[in-house]
């Protein structure tokens, strides 16, 4: 019963986490850079002030794919916590990102547009290589089951360390992060499929982003199941390097993008799934 | 029950001959009473046949089969002959050949031909429902055609005895009886696919000719070796599958599974059906989704409990796999809609026939879903389609980009039949997860083949998923200034099947776990001759070593319609309305979206599903 009321818990709270990631992530990088940085609630005052601000949209059916887009990326969030399928989890969401995807699509804009066609190749990017490490995953604890997953003896890490490298390969694409951030990139599509939402409508995109970090450190958390050093340690490390990552690098094209994703992430996720068999 | 059996086999040969002879109104309401009097049969035989019945048919019945035969191999002649085609010519002297030397060889079977099983129901169920929808739609749709009325006459004709021989198709237990029901789907294929008599009409139309030829011949070869090998006493499938085991030989399985792999336009003989777009739509609404190619799946599920765990269903699921993505990456590079929709028939035929090799009872389960909501879903896609051409003349999604302010439902039709095709919350979906789910616990004996074949159906999905997305992109976009969603008028033979048919998925969707349980499952565990281990733990639902769990299916359900429909009729009020943002520039464009091109990868794509094709030949003749 407990557990229950902590999952719960954790559900309710993952926008707050993620926000809070946000903030430390703003301050991490802006201290790479040399600069202070805004202070770590700085994502919770940006949210209250959109909240304040006067609400304009396009058109009803895009504002509301918008709201969508959040609430059923928190389903699948909660399905992950409470220890669902992990490849219900994963095509849930597929299904928040194709929701952001169609809400970029329904307006006439040029760059509302650009950002969604990104959006759908960057997900063509990472999603093979998701459910390749999932079966991996199946293939060492013989469930699907994130509860039973959790539950295995020892850290998935060790069992499939390439698999993690695939999961590190990939994460920057599924974060929006440089040098893979071609979906939102300001300087060229000014941020994509979300370019149209503003105010109020706005906010639900952007907590989503926070729900988006959550969801991929709990990914991570998968693999360090059981042991709270190792957890710790990976989570922070893998949090560094994204956004060292991000710091370091420029953007590439969606070309050379599908390339890397095919050309590298897939075969080594292929080589983790075969090293899980034999 | 038997009288109504031999009702759904008779009755629309019947129709087909009565409406040559009446006038206009009255072929219309002739076929629309006919096609809900066989949907209302379907449904009371399943509800009412408990285990099986056999039909025995009088003696005179076979020598009237081997006369039919006979002369539908000299009407291909006829057809080479007239056409000038020398594939056709060849493929019929092979098949005259071995037709006649097989009918002085054949053991006569007597009495027991037809054996409606559970599996014949769930086909009645498909193909009656469906094809009678596609029936009434192309009443109006041919109507609009621009042929003579004799035409319009032989169209609707040759569409009601084309179900006649899927319902015949579907329960014939000797396979000398299936290989003519075959043959007539081809002929009735090909008849409507050269239906507008145009240049390419006729060449694509003895493309699908030639290739189904291939698929006929396979099952003469097929008889001819079990007619040699001892054990195998008679060529029925029910005496085939039983004695398999104790005999031994595969190769008439493996025969067969050609014939059903080219009936299902797998690679390398997947160009019928693209070929097959230059019909009419209700032609390729037909051979999409109830007839013709789901006779594929329908055959390997037969012979699923001979194959099951042998070579021959390994290489059925390396091809099938193989062409589930190839396909998919094909369909990503296409802009023609129609054709679009072709590629992801044949992605997911080999999905479906990939399960059905599979042949355990989830596996089973899962292709039976998936043939059931593809048949709808395509069905509801391609009338849809039919719709597009002829009301508001676009073909190619790259035109439609307006279609989201002038024809808001169409667009929305489409979009509930992409999300029913994959994703999560429909049926097709299901039945996919289930597919990953059962290869994973497949993977024991045969663990690499299999690593690659999830490989192979994740990398193919997220590639659909990215397809329909893309195309469902560019119907959906409006400017702010057409806040106000009014839902075009069509005729109501057009909207009125189209609403049926989305009636029919809401109904799949909200029912599925009764479906799973009364539905499903007991055609799957009578197909498989297993046990059927389906329990309901909790929620949710075992399948053998599968467990599916609800809740959250059950609220995705209800997520992604609702957001659909939500999304188009919701309005926020109160809420200011600005222009879309663009950079203070004032220029003309026009929406677009990535295209792959993949035509150079073609060739390459022939020569792998070729080489399985032989390696099927080997596989089944060494073992």
């Amino acid at each position: 019963m407990n557990k229950i009321i902590i999952q719960l818990l954790l559900i309710f709270i993952s926008p707050v986490i993620g926000g809070l990631i946000y903030g430390i992530e703003r301050k991490v990088k802006a201290r790479m850079q040399r600069r202070i940085g805004p202070p770590i609630l700085q994502p919770f005052y940006d949210f209250l002030k959109l909240a304040d601000k006067r609400a304009m949209i396009v058109h009803s059916t895009h504002a509301f794919f918008g709201i969508m887009h959040f609430v059923s990326l928190w389903f699948a969030l909660a399905v992950l916590i409470l220890g669902g399928d992990l490849i219900l989890v994963i095509f849930l969401h597929l299904l928040s990102t194709s929701l952001l995807i169609l809400g970029g699509f329904s307006t006439r804009s040029i760059f509302s547009h650009l950002g969604a066609n990104r959006s759908a190749i960057s997900a063509l990017a990472y999603e093979p290589i998701l459910i390749i490490i999932a079966v991996s995953i199946y293939m060492v604890t013989g469930s699907f089951d994130v509860s039973s997953i959790l539950n295995y003896p020892t850290p998935l890490l060790y069992k499939m360390p390439l698999a993690f490298i695939a999961l590190l390969l990939i994460l920057p694409v599924k974060l929006k992060k440089s040098p893979f951030d071609i979906s939102e990139a300001h300087q060229e599509v000014v941020g994509g499929a979300e370019i149209e939402y503003s105010g109020i409508f706005y906010e639900a995109i952007y907590t989503a982003k926070w729900l988006d970090y959550v969801f991929c450190y709990a990914l991570i958390y998968l693999f360090a199941a059981n042991n709270i050093v190792l957890s710790f340690v990976l989570i922070t490390g893998s949090f560094l390097y994204i956004n060292a990552l991000d710091n370091s690098t420029a953007r590439v094209n969606y070309k050379q993008m599908l390339r890397f994703a095919f050309g590298v992430a897939f075969p080594i996720a292929i080589i983790n799934l075969l090293m899980t068999i034999l | 029950m038997q009288t109504l059996v031999l009702c759904l086999f008779i009755l629309p040969f019947l129709i087909s001959a009565i409406i040559y002879l009446v006038s206009n109104l009255l072929v219309k309401i002739l076929t629309i009473g006919t096609v809900i009097v066989l949907s209302f049969i379907s449904v009371y035989l399943f509800a009412g046949i408990k285990g099986s019945i056999s039909i025995i048919v009088p003696d005179y019945f076979n020598q009237l089969v081997t006369i039919t035969d006979i002369l539908l191999v000299l009407y291909f002649g006829y057809v080479a002959i007239s056409r000038k085609s020398i594939l056709i010519g060849i493929m019929t002297i092979l098949q005259f050949g071995t037709l006649l030397y097989l009918i002085t060889k054949i053991p006569s079977t007597e009495g027991t031909q037809f054996h409606v099983d559970k599996l014949s129901l769930f086909m009645f169920l498909l193909i009656n429902i469906i094809s009678g929808i596609i029936a009434a739609f192309s009443l109006k749709y041919i109507d609009e055609e621009d042929c003579s009325n004799f035409r319009k006459k032989f169209f609707l004709s040759t569409i009601m005895w084309f179900i006649g021989v899927m319902n015949m198709i579907v329960a014939a237990d000797n396979i000398e009886y299936f290989f003519l029901f075959f043959e007539l789907t081809t002929l009735a294929s090909f008849l409507l696919i050269e239906f507008r008599k145009d240049e390419i009409s006729v060449k694509n139309a003895i493309t699908a000719l030639w290739m189904n030829q291939i698929g006929g011949l396979a099952i003469l070869g097929a008889i001819l070796v079990s007619v040699f090998t001892k054990g195998y006493s008679s060529i029925t499938f029910s005496q085939l599958i039983s004695s398999a085991g104790t005999v031994g030989v595969l190769l008439p399985f493996a025969l067969l599974a050609i014939a059903a792999l080219i009936k299902g336009a797998q690679m390398p003989f997947s160009k019928w059906l693209l070929g097959a777009m230059v019909a009419p739509t209700p032609v390729s609404a037909l051979l999409h989704s109830s007839t013709m190619v789901k006779i594929a799946p329908y055959l390997i599920l037969r012979i699923s409990p001979a194959i099951k765990g042998t070579p021959v269903a390994t290489v059925i699921i390396c091809l099938t796999a193989f062409v589930f993505l190839v396909a998919a990456i094909g369909a990503l590079s296409q802009d023609n809609f129609k054709r679009i929709l072709a590629h992801s028939t044949i992605s997911l035929l080999g999905l479906m026939i990939l399960m059905a090799a599979i042949g355990t009872e989830a596996a089973i389960i899962a292709s039976l879903i998936l043939i059931m909501f593809h048949g709808i879903s395509k069905c509801m896609l391609f009338l849809n389609a039919g719709i597009l051409e002829k009301v508001f003349h676009v073909k190619s999604t790259s035109d439609m980009e307006n279609l989201g302010e002038t024809g808001p439902f169409s667009a929305f039709v489409v979009a509930i039949g992409f999300m029913s095709l994959l994703l999560p919350p429909f049926g097709a979906f299901i039945g996919k997860w289930i597919s990953i789910e059962t290869i994973g616990n497949m993977m024991n004996s045969q663990k690499i083949i299999y690593a690659f074949v999830i490989v192979f159906i994740a990398t193919g999905g997220a590639i659909l998923s990215l397809l329909y997305f893309k195309v469902l992109g560019l119907l959906i976009a409006r400017t702010g200034a057409k806040e106000n969603i009014k839902f075009e008028n069509t005729h109501p033979l057009y909207s009125g099947n189209i609403i049926i048919l989305i009636f029919l998925i809401l109904l799949g969707v909200i029912s599925f776990p009764l479906l799973m349980e009364y539905y499903f499952a007991p055609v799957a565990s009578a197909t498989s001759h297993l046990m059927l281990n389906l329990k309901f733990i909790g929620t949710s639902i075992i399948i053998g070593n599968s467990k599916l769990p609800l809740i959250p299916i059950f609220i995705a359900f209800i997520m992604l319609p609702v957001t659909l429909i939500l999304a188009l009729f919701i309005k926020f009020k109160k809420v200011d309305r600005v222009k879309e943002y663009m950079c203070g520039e004032k220029i003309e464009y026009r929406f677009s979206s990535f295209y792959f091109s993949v035509d150079k990868a073609n060739p390459y794509y022939v020569l792998i599903g070729t080489c399985f094709f032989i390696a099927l030949l080997v596989v089944g003749g060494i073992y």
